[in-house]
């Protein structure tokens, strides 16, 4: 028989065509399909993007204990094979030439100094001064508790958040663990609940194939979210008479899609989407029998102030921010609502007219019109969606409101194509910081700190005596700043984020609150980031693939990954980290003796025996993980489960699950994540929803019931009578431009992990400040011209740039954010949504000038 | 060297023009285009760097809706042959 052989070269790019042909799902005649892949050396197995919150998922390469390659997984139904540029180098992530190898405390003469040098100490060392400092913060009576202070992310695994949550709410019986989703989706958040009573989105990415309209409320998709974007693509050039509305305060990639692009004046989003409801009912377009069934009114308080500190004027005039008044009682309370009726809403809107509308927005008409259109049109299934532009605002809650109210008035919701769709930024923000409760108000599953019965569920879960969850809400993420800055938080720990370039006023809060000499600092980081850099002890982190993992993304898909490699030097996981720091601290140095007597036989046990080995997170033999994953490889296991003895994944996750098991919150069993590309809550029986809150798509939907939003006690949403009002800083004579910050394709948030691929740090360096060319014009500007760019808390330094991929409107810049040299974030007012704590960092007054 | 395939949509009525943009790119060749116009084009390059210099410039042509990519594979020795039957 004759040898058949190619080069090697034939042999890939047949194998590349063939990845695109199926990814595409196009044939190519004459194409010979290449061999199974085998053979190389290289193990092949799933994993998810470590990016976004779209959670595509990618098969992992991995030869001679390192990751060489990665793919768009083809059987992922999120992204069916396809990457966007960053999630093409992921292989990259884990191997920058700086990483963290060693725990690095500061030091001087041998000892812990605050203004000491780094010095590499060994894990035992630094866990000795982490529990020496939480200790001698709990017992200063300016701190206490909740002085023990924690920031994670939406980019930990489930199991490390839900261990951190552990730790700091029942085990140190402190609150004030917040994660800095508080940044990005806070106000998605507190509108879910406001209007349906329950956490996250309705619909599914599935969606986007059913929709004949795309309404985008401040969301470049074509940059941020650009798998979701390819879908949309392909979805608006597939069905021709699909169209595309683009809301935006500046021209971006996404508008170049857009059938009506709408460049909106910061903050009118809120008259616009009052409206549409307007136009919606002024047109006979309510669906009464939905809203007559489904819906309830009510008015909000206004006078709600803007999150700053309390003695900031406009705090003290503000009447309902909750913040103490002269007589020291709470001054209302942001979040509060009354009942109301269909006519009193109607009435409401009514002043928002088109031409009201158009004067706030500077929108032209017609355009306006067009949008609301597509809602009022019963024939028109409309998808909306959103992430920063809705969500970091100081009314951001209200703004997430009223776009429900928009679907709500009529009835496009809860079905394919009609699917209000709140997006996020990071790859677990909805599996870890949403649902596992990690934000200073929270328990798992939606349930609350301040209601009793919630913490007595926990408890009860957690095998934990009655009252050891405080009842007191936590210091939330911008408060976290300012407690440091007051010196009320002794010992803290950030992890699996960069907040030090990522949060708000970090010239007048952050770095003073760090750097201040009653606090300890701690950071666990993969990289020397701004924040690692500002610490007092740096951990050094393991990253995604080298744990076992599991995210959570924007549709409710929880997916689960093997741990493929090990970290590299003394790297540890951040769930060997909580999990082994809690056996240097026994109940009776962190638990009140009242409850301890009251309890004896919790006496005399650490943390680590009342948190972790209750008989639940230590169920599973260390043999479970091989067993477990038989079907993937043989003889599998992972570090933590070497380490600790028994499958620590497996046993967290299966306590974990009893918290929502009945509630609509329901996951699936942990073996079946590993199985498949993953599962979208509710998982009932093993099958996954698609749809929540109709019948015959939601398990939890009765036959006969048709709609029922069950989050709330009357199976009904909450329309809401909220009005425009102006944001807390505007351009003025001196700051004469709207300063509006966010990201590029290129890199993720603050760039930790794509500044060091060199192909995405070659492609964009260095962050710009787009302007427009007349605003360029009027102060000597011409293009690459460096020049500074001032509010009243700092200024920066960098290019200016008035061409390329974005286009400003006249009156308002535009500067990325992954720059750590160029630290936009110096220059933001920590002014947020009062009730959600989010920031708004897309709404200061600047100034800008030519070097 | 580098070879990696990326898919290009462009938009209504534009897959022709965009074919002859894509083909009088260096490094690129138009491996497919389906009737509805999606394009597979391959990049056959040095190094990364030059595959994301393409990649942007392909995202940024007129015409294309979006580019993704999909396969990429690192290659030492291009010329060795491998055997596929015998």
């Amino acid at each position: 028989m004759t040898q058949v052989t190619m080069t090697r070269r034939d042999f890939i790019k047949t194998n590349a065509i063939a990845a695109a042909a199926t990814t595409a799902g196009m044939t190519v005649p004459g194409l010979a399909l290449a061999q199974a892949r085998g053979g190389d050396g290289v193990r092949w197995d799933k994993g998810v993007c470590r990016y976004c919150g779209t959670g595509c998922g990618v098969l992992v390469g991995t030869k001679e204990g390192k990751i060489v390659a990665t793919q768009g997984d083809p059987d992922c139904p999120v992204n069916s094979g396809l990457n966007c540029v960053k999630g093409y180098f992921l292989a990259k992530i884990q191997y920058g030439q700086d990483r963290l190898t060693k725990p690095l405390l500061r030091m001087k003469d041998g000892k812990f100094d605050k203004n000491g040098e780094f010095a590499p100490i060994s894990w035992d060392q630094a866990f000795d001064i982490m529990a020496e400092k939480v200790k001698a913060t709990m017992k200063n009576p300016d701190q206490g508790p909740f002085g023990v202070s924690m920031f994670g992310s939406g980019q930990w695994t489930i199991w490390e958040g839900y261990a951190a949550n552990k730790l700091m709410k029942a085990g140190f019986r402190s609150n004030s663990l917040d994660p800095n989703a508080r940044h990005c989706m806070a106000s998605a958040v507190f509108a879910f609940i406001r209007t349906f009573g329950a956490d996250e989105p309705m619909g599914v990415y599935d969606d986007i194939e059913h929709a004949d309209a795309f309404a985008l409320w401040g969301a470049n998709m074509a940059e941020m979210h650009p798998i979701l974007w390819s879908r949309i693509t392909n979805r608006r050039l597939t069905a021709k008479h699909v169209k595309i509305h683009v809301l935006s305060t500046f021209g971006h990639r996404s508008c170049e899609l857009a059938d009506n692009e709408m460049i909106f004046t910061p903050q009118s989003d809120l008259a616009i989407a009052n409206y549409i409801c307007n136009y919606i009912i002024q047109n006979n377009a309510v669906n009464k029998e939905f809203v007559a069934k489904n819906v309830t009114f009510h008015k909000g308080v206004t006078d709600i102030g803007y999150g700053l500190r309390p003695n900031h004027p406009l705090e003290q005039a503000a009447g309902n921010n909750g913040y103490p008044g002269p007589d020291g009682k709470p001054k209302g309370n942001p979040n509060t609502f009354s009942a109301t009726t269909y006519d009193e809403f109607a009435k409401f809107v009514s002043e928002y007219t088109l031409d009201k509308a158009h004067q706030i927005s500077g929108v032209p008409k017609e355009k306006l019109e067009a949008l609301a259109k597509i809602y009022a049109d019963p024939k028109t299934k409309v998808m909306s969606t959103w992430t920063m532009g809705m969500n970091q605002h100081t009314r951001g809650t209200w703004i997430n409101n009223m776009l429900y109210n928009i679907h709500l008035l009529v009835g496009k919701i809860s079905e394919p194509g009609n699917s209000p769709f709140s997006l996020t930024g990071q790859p677990s923000a909805c599996g870890t910081a949403r649902e596992v409760g990690t934000f200073a108000h929270r328990l798992p599953a939606d349930m609350l700190i301040a209601n009793p019965q919630h913490r007595a569920a926990a408890e009860k879960i957690w095998k934990l005596p009655a009252g050891t969850i405080s009842d007191r809400i936590g210091y939330h993420a911008v408060l976290q700043s300012r407690m440091l800055k007051d010196g009320k938080i002794g010992f803290y720990w950030t992890s699996t984020t960069n907040n030090m370039q990522a949060g708000p006023n970090v010239n007048e809060e952050m770095y003073p609150g760090w750097r201040n000499p009653k606090a300890f600092v701690v950071v666990s980081d993969v990289y020397p980031t701004v924040s690692a850099m500002s610490a007092d002890l740096i951990l050094p982190a393991a990253m995604w693939m080298e744990k076992e993992g599991a995210f959570g993304n924007a549709e409710r898909r929880g997916q689960f990954w093997r741990q493929q490699v090990k970290a590299p030097g003394d790297c540890k996981s951040d769930l060997w980290q909580y999990m082994e720091f809690s056996k240097r601290f026994k109940t009776d140095e962190v638990w009140p003796a009242e409850l301890l007597d009251k309890n004896p036989e919790y006496k005399g046990k650490t943390l680590y025996e009342v948190l972790y080995t209750n008989g639940q997170c230590n169920k599973f033999p260390k043999e479970e993980a091989a067993k477990v994953n038989a079907h993937a490889w043989a003889g599998y296991t992972n570090d933590e489960t070497e380490a600790f003895g028994y499958y620590v994944q497996k046993g967290l996750f299966e306590e974990y699950r009893n918290f929502g098991a009945g509630k609509g919150k329901d996951l699936g069993e942990f073996d079946h994540y590993h199985r498949v590309r993953g599962l979208r809550w509710p998982v009932v029986n093993g099958k996954e929803t698609l749809w929540r809150y109709r019948e015959g798509f939601d398990p939890y939907v009765k036959t006969g019931e048709g709609v029922k939003f069950y989050g709330n006690p009357d199976g009904k949403a909450r329309v809401f009578s909220l009005p425009y009002q102006d944001p807390p800083e505007k351009p003025d004579n001196e700051y004469n431009l709207w300063l509006c910050t966010g990201r590029v394709l290129e890199h993720w948030h603050t760039g930790s992990m794509t500044r060091r691929v060199p192909e995405l740090y070659k492609s964009f360096p260095d962050a710009v400040i787009w302007i427009h060319p007349k605003d360029a014009e009027k102060r000597g500007i011409k293009r690459n011209d460096i020049v500074k760019v001032a509010t009243r808390r700092g200024e920066i330094e960098l290019r200016a740039e008035t061409k390329g991929r974005n286009k400003m409107p006249e009156g308002l810049v535009f500067v990325p954010f992954f720059d750590e040299h160029r630290l936009v974030n110096k220059l933001i007012l920590d002014a947020t949504c009062p009730i959600s704590k989010e920031t708004d960092y897309k709404k200061n007054a600047c100034k800008v000038w030519k070097v | 060297m580098n070879i990696s395939s990326v898919i290009v949509i462009p938009g209504p009525d534009r897959a022709q023009s965009v074919v002859a943009s894509l083909n009088a790119l260096h490094c690129v060749e138009v491996a497919a285009v389906s009737p509805e116009g999606k394009i597979i084009a391959l990049l056959e390059t040095e190094d990364d760097r030059e595959t994301i210099q393409l990649y942007e410039q392909i995202s940024l042509m007129d015409g294309v809706m979006s580019a993704s990519m999909v396969y990429h594979h690192k290659e030492t020795e291009p010329e060795a042959e491998i055997l596929l039957a015998a």
